[in-house]
Parts: structure tokens; sequence; C-alpha cells
């Protein structure tokens, strides 16, 4: 049987993708953020996962608005990553496995998640920003994705709740496949940042952390929160967190965290946190939320 | 209305990319969509004016493009995910972009940032 192993949230912040293909991991300015990541790339490298699920969303570069969906699945062997506009990255084809994609297709619509399902489609940085910061790709990836793409760009969006059951509902599709693969789910996107209009520039770090620990201990709490309550805490692109409520969705009641690090440098409050299935104070968390800020 | 949306006009500076404003700008948002093919880009670098009235742009749309009019873009219902693929073609960063819409010039803007060197 495939169980999940842990998850991991990560922004999704396009520029990483831009400073990491241009080598400055060791600039002053990005050295906090890629360092950050170490400590996560160094649990898969032990932990080994067959696959990651990733709650992402698509930039309008695989999809337009005459037909975008809600949710859609990606099944194939391959996926290119997108030109963007700025050109095509150095870094391999995402890999799949078909018949994990296709399980979990019919797991979810049989669960009544009616899904789009898309192939031989190119795939943004809603994966490919924070990707080659937790997996290698030398000469090509070490395990395949469940691409899960998520609205948060044309509204109306998904609800929180609804996001939140899509994850729980791709627990049930995971824990039903008899291979015994090992899988981490990957929720990407925020936290706080707004970057369109004369709020542009807004960030909420009070808030940032709040969400944190509701998602870790109250996350039923984020499922009851309207979309524009999102906007109005952690600016109008903060919306898309709904996709951490799929990764949350996706976990057991009681999760203990192993890593965070935040670090808002400019725009986007640029988050890293890597759980486990396991009991956690709340205290103890705090503290390792305030240390990671510091 | 959306109740998911409830109050999101109490928030200022902030323009909710819905269905009502995707239908009425579907062109425009297109013909910022389709900078992420090279063809499409090239033959706009070449002839700018023959590719927005290829694309169905109305004359403020135009105007709006001609001007690199970010935030009247934005206003006018641009969503800003395809308008960033326009900024790369006219090799615009976001963070100079993002100046533009406050209305600070891009150094203003980056000292208001807490890692103002991170560009």
């Amino acid at each position: 049987m495939a169980k999940i192993i842990g998850c991991i949230g990560t922004s999704h912040v396009p520029t990483i993708g831009v400073a990491y293909d241009k080598g400055r991991q060791a600039d002053p300015a990005w050295a906090p953020l890629f360092d950050g990541y170490k400590p996560v790339a160094q649990w898969l490298a032990e932990k080994k996962p067959d696959v990651l699920v990733f709650f992402y969303n698509d930039h309008a570069t695989t999809f337009f608005f005459d037909m975008y969906p809600t949710f859609a699945l990606g099944v194939g062997e391959r996926f290119p990553i997108a030109d963007e506009g700025a050109g095509l990255r150095n870094l391999p084809a995402i890999k799949g496995n078909v018949d994990l994609q296709a399980h979990i297709a019919e797991s979810l619509v049989n669960d009544e998640f009616d899904l789009t399902i898309f192939q031989e489609k190119p795939i943004d940085h809603g994966c490919a920003s924070p990707l080659p910061l937790l997996w290698p790709h030398d000469p090509d990836w070490p395990g395949t994705l469940v691409p899960i793409a998520i609205n948060v760009l044309q509204y109306p969006l998904p609800t929180a709740k609804r996001c939140y059951k899509l994850g729980q509902a791709v627990r049930r599709a995971v824990e039903s496949y008899p291979e015994d693969l090992k899988v981490v789910i990957v929720g990407t996107g925020g936290l706080s940042h707004q970057i369109h209009g004369e709020r542009t520039g807004f960030n909420n770090e009070e808030w940032d952390l709040e969400f944190l620990r509701l998602l870790q201990f109250e996350p039923e709490k984020l499922t009851q929160m309207t979309h524009a309550d999102y906007v109005r805490l952690g600016g109008a692109e903060s919306v898309e967190q709904i996709m951490w409520l799929a990764m949350r969705g996706a976990m057991p009641e009681k999760i203990r965290k192993l890593h965070q690090n935040y670090y808002l440098a400019t725009t986007t409050a640029m988050t890293l946190v890597l759980y486990e299935e396991g009991e956690e104070a709340p205290e103890t968390a705090a503290r390792a939320t305030a240390d990671a800020s510091a | 209305m959306n109740p998911q949306l409830k109050g999101i006009e109490e928030i200022g500076g902030t323009y909710a990319f819905d269905i009502r404003t995707s239908n009425k700008t579907l062109k425009l948002n297109r013909f910022l969509w389709k900078m992420i093919g090279s063809g499409w880009r090239e033959r706009y670098k070449a002839d700018p004016e023959a590719v927005m009235q290829e694309a169905g742009l109305n004359d403020t749309e135009k105007d709006l493009i001609r001007r690199q009019d970010w935030l009247g873009l934005v206003r006018h219902g641009a969503n800003f995910f395809v308008l960033e693929k326009f900024a790369r073609v006219v090799r615009k960063t976001n963070l100079e972009v993002y100046a533009i819409m406050r209305g600070e010039s891009f150094e203003e803007f980056m000292q208001t940032r807490r890692v103002p060197e991170s560009r």
C-alpha cells in the first residue's frame, strides 16, 4: 500500500527559479532562502519518497481563462517545464507515474471530485520554482510527481474547505494504491503577498505566523475563512494558501513540525515548512517559529 | 455577488479578477498570455501594432499597452499573471512593475523592502 510519510509547504515565487538558475545560492540576499531548503532536501534524500503529490496553481500558462479548470490532475510520464515568456530553463522534464496518477484520478472522481485531466502539457513555476531546491535533478529527478492544479486566479475559486476536503480525498486515494510507494504531499504558494494594484507590496508577518499555527493545530478554523478574509489578512495573492489546506487535509490530525524557514526579503513571505505525523505542543512549535523568523 | 468575496470592495488598491471581468477582457488577457510563445513575442517586437490589431484589442487597450501603463492595465481588468509574461518581453522585472504600480521609483520601492539588495 502506498503511504504518506510527510508534507511540505513551500512558496513558489518565480524569482526563486531565476535566482537558482543564475547560481545565486551564496549571494547574501538569497542565502537565507536557499540555506533554508537544505534540511528539507536532506530529509527527502534520507527518506527517499517515490512520489511528490504537488498541489500548485497554474499561472495562466498551461491553461488560459477561455477554459480554466478548478481542479486539474496531470497524467503522463513527462511534463516539460514551461516557457513563461523568458525562454526555457535548464531542467529535465518532470517525471510521472501514469498508473498512480490514473488511480488517483479514478479514486478522486469516484469520491465526487470531478477533476479535469491534462496530458502532454508543460508545467510552470507553480511546481518548477521550488522543485529543484527540494530534489536533485542531475541527470534526472529521483522520483515522480502527481501534479494537481487548483484555480486560485479566476474567481470563483474553490473554497478553503473544499481544498481541505480534496486533500482528505487524496489521502484516501494514495492509501488505496496497492504498490508500496512512499509519498510526500507538497502544498505551494504564499505566504503573505500582494502583487497587483496600489496595495502591491502588502505583507503581514503576524498573520503568516498565526496561519502556520492554525495550519498545524486548528486547520478547521482556516477552512471557515472566506477568500476575502485571506485577501484582507495576507494580501490578494495570498489567497493561494488554500493550497496549503489541501496539503493539510491529506495529513493526519496530529502533525509535528521538523523544519521551518521564513524569509520575507521583498514582496512575498517565502516560507518553507516540513511536517510529519506526530505529537507536538503548540508552545514548542511557536518557539521554533520565533527562532526561524528571528 | 460571490459570498466568498463579501467585503473585498472595502480593501483598497485591490482588483479581484472574476469571471465577469475575465469575460470583458478576454482578448486583452489572451494577447498577454500568448507572450509565452516565442513566435508571438518575436512578431510583437517586430510589429506591435499589427499584433495588437490581430489580437482584437480595442483602442483603450492598445493605448494602455503602448504606454506600458501597468496599473491602468490592472484596473482595466488585465490579470497580473499574464501581465508578467508581457513584462518579460518588454524587459521589465516584476519588482520594477510593482514599483510603478505603487507610483514609486524603483529605488524608493526597494527601500521599503526588508532586503533592498534582493533583486
